[in-house]
């Protein structure tokens, strides 16, 4: 019996990357052998492609007005309104840092964005969590107890010890260790898990000022309180300015690509740094312990608990994080495309889910088919597109020989691919307008000229659609589909002085 | 349903109304179809791709002048005859009669417009009986038959630089060869081959003076360097023979010839005289053959022949 699931989960592995591949070399060979087949493949993926990148651009533009809209929205006087006179108070809000290598020049800013938030601090249990194996991590929590210790009703300094049973190296075996450390303190002081909120929070994320006053007006205001995720948006803006070019484009990208999935509610799923119910939590046993994409697998977790009536509330207010860069160039598309890879690891859910959806009788199938299809269908255009536009899409006038160029689609091809990609242009402008709106105000050490070239920057955006945009979602659909599973690669985190 | 999601969901269905409408006629336009408005139908059309050399000339159709300038390619042109004229000022105009087929491209991508005054320059005034154009070091050679001076100039005939005298030979010249290393230049007629030494753009090379070496044993059909710039390779109407460049040096015969009247070719970069001989066999046919004799230094004994029969 364990064999056969374990055949099963095997296959739904290999499915995502065998349909990449299988697209990629399908339309390599059609170019050679049937080109015209091919080039009316490429047409139709461009007219679709630029068809959805319009729609999206839309959607984002939507979601960042509602961002905009929202940014001094006053959450503590919407609380009382909405919670009955004093009842939101009862609400705790239990934060976890799962802590790996970052020192105090990160875990200091975001301890502090939680302190100086506008929220009652005596309602707050904050939980850091460093991993035991590294060897300096019980300086830094002394440190930080010194200074945070008493801000909050609760501050624990804990140890995730290495090689527990079970477990890998991931941050959901860390936060979870984090969270039930949480509960102890929870338990001991009698305060219900249904007034509890949690939120896991990467240990570089500084949270805006109104967040938890926002999360708590969600949270109340919401009819099933425990059958929701609550996603903030994230942004990279900690040291954005002092990125270099390639490495900021990437995340505000990113960012937008949040902003659009906050639009799509029937699609969103919890990414990154993310609150929920405490209880809700517990029943499902916490975050996976051996996943590497332990964010996206927790929500998919309360998903199959409640039947399906489990959804992601997006909260538009931001949570700020680092953007990853390295001292060099090389080392910055290492570790974007390190961090994007594991990113795209969240295909781990989809045998996770299928399995699920496979155990689970409650849940319709047309439901089922749906999300199946939503998360393949996303991971798997995430692997092919980029390569499509700007690898494959040549490849009938190169390879379709004398024959391809006597018709007349080898010369309308070009022409009209070219036109399609030149709507992007209005898009690209929207993001650019967009990326100047979401950028913190630009610090002292910054020249004004900086502003330009971030501007100007956005022209290397096809090189890193080229080398970021479809081939780290192959790389790890590749490495699922041989088994080769991916160990959680922390993204080294690094700020300026100033920063 | 909230505003929003009415809002998305406008744009969805519009998208998905969009790609379906779209993507039709995308296609069929991409494949070479019209619609006729008039009939309500899709017809099957052919490409026309024009390029000119210079590009940027009108373009007119069937007498119509279009907006575009070539390079330019035209859609959705119906089966049939064309008349396709190509003006640019300064330059002739060309036209055809051009026929266009359906789902196929007519390509007439050789175009060339010719100036209407042609770039002609005199680059020497002199009695130039012979010319060489050295394009690796844009070099011009040339000799002015009456005074025999071989002169070298740039490629625009300035720079005029005299390099060599040439001792005039008993009869009319056939030919002039460089060297590879073009520091000399031989001239031959049927009896007589010529050697001048080119005078050096470097002072403290030595200069040489030019020689004749007489060859009256038999009609010279044609003479070549070899790739050392030293040796000449030599077919008469007798033999092939090899010798160095120097007055008084021996001939070598690698080959003797039944054809008076030899054809041959010397390949430069391999070394190698090709050249066609007739073969008579004990039967009384006669052949004619195509016979390859390598002379590289690394694959022939040429080197060594030519020591022995010099120390002989």
């Amino acid at each position: 019996m364990k064999n056969k699931k374990n055949g099963i989960r095997r296959f739904l592995e290999i499915i995502p990357g065998v349909l990449s591949w299988g697209i990629i070399l399908l339309l390599i060979l059609l170019s050679a052998w049937k080109p015209v087949l091919c080039a009316a493949a490429i047409i139709t993926f461009d007219f679709y492609w630029i068809i959805r990148t319009l729609y999206l651009t839309t959607l984002l533009i939507m979601a960042h007005h509602k961002l905009y809209r929202q940014r001094h929205r006053d959450w503590l006087a919407d609380c009382r309104a909405a919670g009955n006179g004093r009842d939101w108070e009862r609400i705790h809000h239990l934060v976890v840092f799962p802590v790996y290598k970052e020192g105090l020049d990160i875990l200091r800013p975001s301890l502090a964005s939680l302190r100086d938030c506008l929220y009652l601090k005596e309602r707050m249990i904050v939980v850091v969590s460093f991993e035991e194996r590294h060897p300096h991590s019980r300086e830094t929590a002394a440190a930080l107890e010194a200074e945070f210790k008493d801000c909050f009703l609760g501050y624990i300094s804990t140890f995730h010890p290495d090689n527990l049973p079970n477990e890998a190296r991931t941050k959901g075996a860390n936060a979870t260790w984090a969270a039930k450390k949480g509960k102890e303190f929870i338990s001991a002081r009698n305060i219900p898990y249904d007034d509890v909120v949690i939120s896991c929070f990467d240990a570089d994320t500084c949270v805006d000022p109104g967040y938890f006053g926002c999360l708590t007006y969600h949270f109340i205001t919401n009819p099933r309180p425990h059958q929701a995720s609550y996603q903030p948006i994230p942004v990279y803006n900690n040291n954005i300015w002092h990125a270099p070019s390639f490495a900021r484009l990437v995340e505000i990208s990113a960012s937008f690509c949040q902003m659009i999935e906050s639009m799509r509610i029937e699609k969103f799923v919890t990414f990154s740094s993310h609150s929920m119910s405490f209880k809700t939590l517990i029943k499902i046993d916490y975050w996976p312990l051996n996943m590497v994409s332990d964010d996206s697998v927790v929500y998919w977790k309360a998903f199959l608990f409640y039947n399906g009536h489990y959804r992601v509330v997006p909260l538009y207010i931001t949570v700020s994080m680092d953007a990853a860069y390295g001292d060099s160039l090389w080392k910055t598309v290492r570790m974007q495309y390190r961090q994007k890879r594991r990113w795209a690891w969240g295909i781990e859910n989809f045998p996770f889910l299928v399995t699920g959806f496979m155990n689970n009788r409650f849940i319709s199938f047309s439901q089922k088919l749906r999300k199946s299809f939503q998360l393949l269908e996303s991971h798997i255009t995430w692997a092919v597109w980029a390569i499509i536009i700007t690898l494959i899409a040549p490849l009938p006038i190169l390879l379709g020989g004398s024959f391809f160029t006597q018709m007349p689609i080898s010369y309308n091809l070009p022409r009209i691919a070219g036109i399609l990609l030149n709507c992007t242009l209005a898009s690209s402008l929207v993001w650019i307008l967009l990326s100047r709106i979401i950028l913190p105000p630009r610090p002292k050490d910054v020249k004004w000229f900086k502003n330009i070239l971030m501007t100007a920057e956005w022209v290397i955006v096809p090189l890193i659609i080229l080398i970021l945009g479809s081939i780290p979602a192959l790389d790890a659909q590749t490495r699922l589909m041989l088994g080769k599973y991916m160990e959680f690669y922390a993204t080294e985190k690094k700020r300026p002085r100033s920063a | 349903m909230s505003n929003e999601q009415r809002i998305r969901a406008f744009l969805f269905y519009s998208s998905v109304v969009i790609f379906c409408v779209g993507l039709p006629l995308l296609l069929s336009f991409a494949f070479g179809y019209k619609f006729d408005r008039r009939t309500f139908k899709f017809s099957r059309t052919g490409l026309l791709y024009l390029k000119t050399q210079p590009a940027g000339a009108d373009v007119y159709l069937d007498k119509k002048l279009l907006d575009e300038k070539t390079p330019l390619t035209l859609n959705e042109l119906l089966p049939g005859n064309y008349e396709v004229r190509v003006e640019l000022h300064g330059y002739y105009p060309w036209s055809e009669d051009v026929g266009i087929e359906e789902s196929k491209v007519t390509r007439l991508d050789k175009v060339i417009l010719f100036p209407l005054r042609n770039n002609l320059k005199k680059v020497n005034k002199s009695s130039v009986s012979y010319f060489y154009l050295d394009r690796d070091k844009d070099t011009v050679y040339y000799l002015d038959g009456r005074e025999r001076i071989l002169y070298r100039c740039g490629l625009d005939g300035e720079r005029r630089v005299p390099v060599g005298k040439l001792p005039p030979l008993g009869s009319q010249e056939v030919k002039y060869v460089f060297s590879q290393d073009r520091n000399k230049l031989l001239y031959f007629s049927s009896a007589q081959i010529g050697i001048v030494y080119l005078q050096q753009r470097r002072e403290s090379v030595q200069e040489q003076a030019p020689f004749i070496l007489d060859y009256p044993r038999s009609d010279l059909r044609d003479v070549f360097w070899h790739s050392d710039s030293f040796h000449l390779v030599i077919v008469t109407s007798r033999s092939v023979e090899v010798m160095e460049a120097t007055p008084h040096s021996f001939p070598v015969v690698l080959a003797k010839l039944n054809r008076r009247d030899v054809q041959a070719y010397y390949d430069t970069g391999g070394d190698t005289l090709w050249f066609l001989d007739q073969e008579k066999t004990p039967e009384g046919e006669t052949h004619g053959n195509l016979y390859k004799l390598e002379l590289d230094s690394r694959t022939s004994p040429l080197y060594e022949l030519i020591k022995i029969k010099n120390e002989e």
